[in-house]
């Protein structure tokens, strides 16, 4: 392996980890707008890992996918997420279901889960962005788990959204990208949802003077 | 290739026009005009399939094969008679205030989209813009599905929402494995998840890494299927959903969604031996089956007692493919369209007994034989072809599924013939002791449903209720279906018999 390739795989590696770090940081956070700036901050390390590799392989339309990341991951959607905490009563999550030393310790077990799980298949990825296909599953993991975790309709959305950054950083990781109109297509289908959520919680405000998502016993067995 | 692009432009068509025309009458007619000009299109395109095999156009984008076809056939024939049936389901919510005239342009517009979502999932060549596509189908019918705007609709619409893009955000990750593992075969980025790029060498894809994207898709593709335990927003959205919109999510929906699994199936069974995927299928499938039946005993809401029927014939449908072979493979592509028609007829009977007596407790509805009668008949109808009686069409697609199940072993050794000596009693004492769970849950569920639905349709209905019941445009779809189960299960029309065959053949690879 060349010294270039050597740092810059490192350098993947860096980007790929601050990406799981500021996970962690969002399962320990209670403030809602906090969350939401933690997501934003996740997104721009996902655009800096795509514009990375997209530099280091010359793959041009990388560079098209970590722009959008930018646009809408980084500027849009967050954007809507804090409108919708400024229209809510409460800013912080006060009763979760799992607490944050409990839930801190399953994530850590989750990426153990999620290196043990990718080792049969990780030999046959590009040396450059080897074990970001490992950490792009323990993002996924540890962002299912944000959603089973918490009750407020905002970071069930935040959660929804740094699997998406996971998967997103699996494609860049496995594949270098994936063909353009599907890549657009996701982006789209991650916009709309954003959207929707937005709309989402306002309907939800008015009919049940909450978004803690809790109170919706309405619908049982 | 006209026929498709009537078929991907008609509902993005309507679905604008439907934001700008005003008028209810002419809403009903653009959305009636544009399916039957769908249902049109999907027969020339059936022609062109029989004669050619399978049909690719609009460059690569657009790949049409027996399988694809036959799944086109039934979202165009429930969209069909779901129009017919929105006709008067829709005027009589507006007549009654409970929405207002101005959001019937936007339900048609979701509706729309809805329908160009699941149509663009069927044909995708790419199994990315097919994934985009199936993610379309959720963003478009959570308001649907919150469509009457109460708090019991908003709470199901969002545990949807939820439910759903977690689950489809797996699958993603699972369409990313199986581009990971092409890519490196193909070398071509750009046709590398093409379903036609990936028949020629899913052979040579790594077994490893299928594996992985292949448990990845079951999950996420399987909570839109409901799959136990990946159904719990299921029930909830068919109860609060609009009894049309009810009617194409279980006819439909479910329907595209088992589609997405199987053409996953259908590559990965290439790569490594059928029984990876069969046994998956089956486990799935069967806990679907045993827990849903036992769910249908504890129903009170009789919406939510067809949600739950759902859920064990998706059930049945998945242990069909899950056995695989050729009885087993086509016993399940025949019982999604059985289940589609019996379980649309039995959200129209729904939608028409919730609009007469207000409420969805199966304790409030008495004497439907004596205040609706077609309904009535339509309620006992699709209840006995839930339930699997003759002489109603799920009744010989089960057959064919639980004879498979049954022969499982002797039917995979006929086929590897080199394994035939290994074929031991206790494999046919596994196979029958599973078929006799099976039917015994089989039972369970006969006796939960026609016990419900005999309370609804006998005795004396309460004195408040009006009696009697208008002929309206909205029971020829009710009677088309009742027609159509009876036919379709003493004889299925040469084509289709033809078609399915073939689509067996998409599913079954060696």
């Amino acid at each position: 392996m060349s010294e270039s390739t050597q740092l810059g795989s490192q350098l993947v590696d860096l980007c790929s980890v601050l990406l799981l770090l500021s996970c962690f940081a969002i399962v320990a956070q209670r403030r809602l707008s906090a969350c939401v700036d933690l997501f934003a901050l996740q997104s721009f390390f996902l655009a800096t890992t795509a514009a990375l590799v997209a530099f280091l392989t010359g793959h041009r339309h990388i560079y098209l996918a970590a722009a959008l990341t930018v646009v809408i991951k980084v500027i849009v959607l967050p954007r809507i997420l804090r409108k919708v905490i400024e229209r809510l009563n409460v800013s912080r999550e006060l009763v979760m279901n799992i607490n944050i030393p409990a839930g801190l310790l399953i994530c850590g077990g989750l990426v153990v889960v999620a290196f043990f799980i990718t080792q049969p298949i990780i030999p046959l990825g590009y040396l450059l962005t080897r074990d970001s296909l490992a950490l792009a599953l323990a993002i996924i993991l540890i962002g299912l788990f944000t959603m089973i975790a918490r009750k407020k309709a905002v970071t069930q959305m935040v959660g929804f959204l740094v699997m998406e950054n996971g998967v997103f950083l699996g494609t860049t990781a496995a594949a270098y990208g994936m063909p353009l109109i599907v890549e657009l297509g996701v982006f789209f289908d991650v916009l709309v949802a954003g959207l929707i959520a937005g709309i989402y919680t306002h309907r939800l405000q008015d009919a049940f003077d909450s978004v803690d998502t809790s109170e919706l016993t309405v619908l049982k067995e | 290739m006209w026929p498709v692009i009537v078929l991907l432009a008609g509902p993005v068509l309507a679905g604008l026009l439907s934001l700008v025309i005003q008028r209810p009458r002419l809403l009903h007619a653009v959305n009636f005009t544009t399916m039957l000009a769908l249902a049109l299109a999907e027969t020339f395109l059936t022609g062109q399939v029989l004669a050619e095999g399978s049909v690719t156009t609009l460059g690569t984008l657009v790949y049409v094969d027996a399988l694809s076809d036959f799944i086109l056939i039934i979202i165009t024939t429930i969209g069909l008679s779901c129009s017919l049936y929105m006709w008067s389901y829709m005027d009589e919510q507006v007549a009654r205030g409970v929405i207002a005239p101005k959001h019937l342009g936007v339900f048609f517009f979701l509706f729309h989209m809805f329908l160009f979502a699941m149509v663009a999932a069927t044909m995708a060549n790419s199994l990315g813009v097919q994934w985009v596509a199936v993610e379309g189908t959720t963003l478009a019918t959570t308001f649907l599905i919150a469509f009457f705007r109460r708090r019991e609709s908003l709470e199901a619409g969002w545990k949807y929402l939820i439910l759903c893009s977690v689950g489809i955000a797996l699958a993603l990750f699972g369409v990313v494995l199986t581009y990971y593992s092409s890519v490196r075969v193909l070398g071509d980025a750009s046709s590398a998840l093409n379903v036609t790029a990936l028949i020629g060498v899913a052979d040579r894809l790594d077994p490893n890494v299928l594996k992985l994207a292949f448990l990845f898709i079951l999950v996420g593709y399987g909570t839109k299927v409901g799959l136990v335990p990946m159904h719990t927003w299921l029930p909830d959205a068919y109860t609060e959903a609009p009894a049309p919109v009810a009617a194409m999510l279980a006819g439909v929906l479910e329907t595209v969604a088992v589609y997405t699994v199987l053409r996953s199936k259908a590559l990965v069974d290439q790569a490594l031996p059928p029984q990876f995927t069969g046994n998956l299928l089956l486990t799935f499938g069967f806990v679907s089956f045993v827990v849903a039946s036992l769910f249908i005993l504890l129903q009170h809401n009789y919406k939510r007692l067809f949600a739950y029927s759902s859920i064990e014939h998706m059930g049945l449908a998945m242990v069909g493919f899950g056995v695989g072979g050729l009885v087993g493979t086509f016993g399940g592509l025949f019982h999604l369209l059985n289940h589609a028609l019996a379980k649309a007829l039995a959200f129209f009977a729904a939608g028409n007994i919730h609009r007469r007596y207000d409420s969805l407790e199966i304790d409030q509805v008495r004497g439907l034989a004596r205040s609706q009668p077609i309904t009535a008949v339509a309620t006992l109808v699709a209840g006995f072809a839930l339930v699997g009686l003759p002489p109603f069409s799920p009744f010989v697609s089960e057959l064919l599924v639980v004879s498979a199940l049954s022969a499982q072993n002797f039917a995979s050794d006929t086929m590897h013939v080199g394994r035939f000596v290994a074929v031991t009693v206790s494999d046919e004492m596994r196979s029958l002791g599973l078929v006799g769970v099976f039917l015994f849950f089989g039972v369970v569920l006969f006796g939960g449903m026609m016990a419900r639905i005999g309370a609804m349709v006998w005795g004396a209905p309460q004195d408040k209720i009006t009696r009697g019941e208008a002929w309206t445009v909205g029971h020829v779809p009710v009677l088309a279906m009742i027609v159509a189960l009876l036919v379709l299960s003493v004889m299925i029309p040469e084509s289709l018999r033809t078609l399915v065959t073939r689509a067996v053949h998409v599913i079954v690879v060696r």
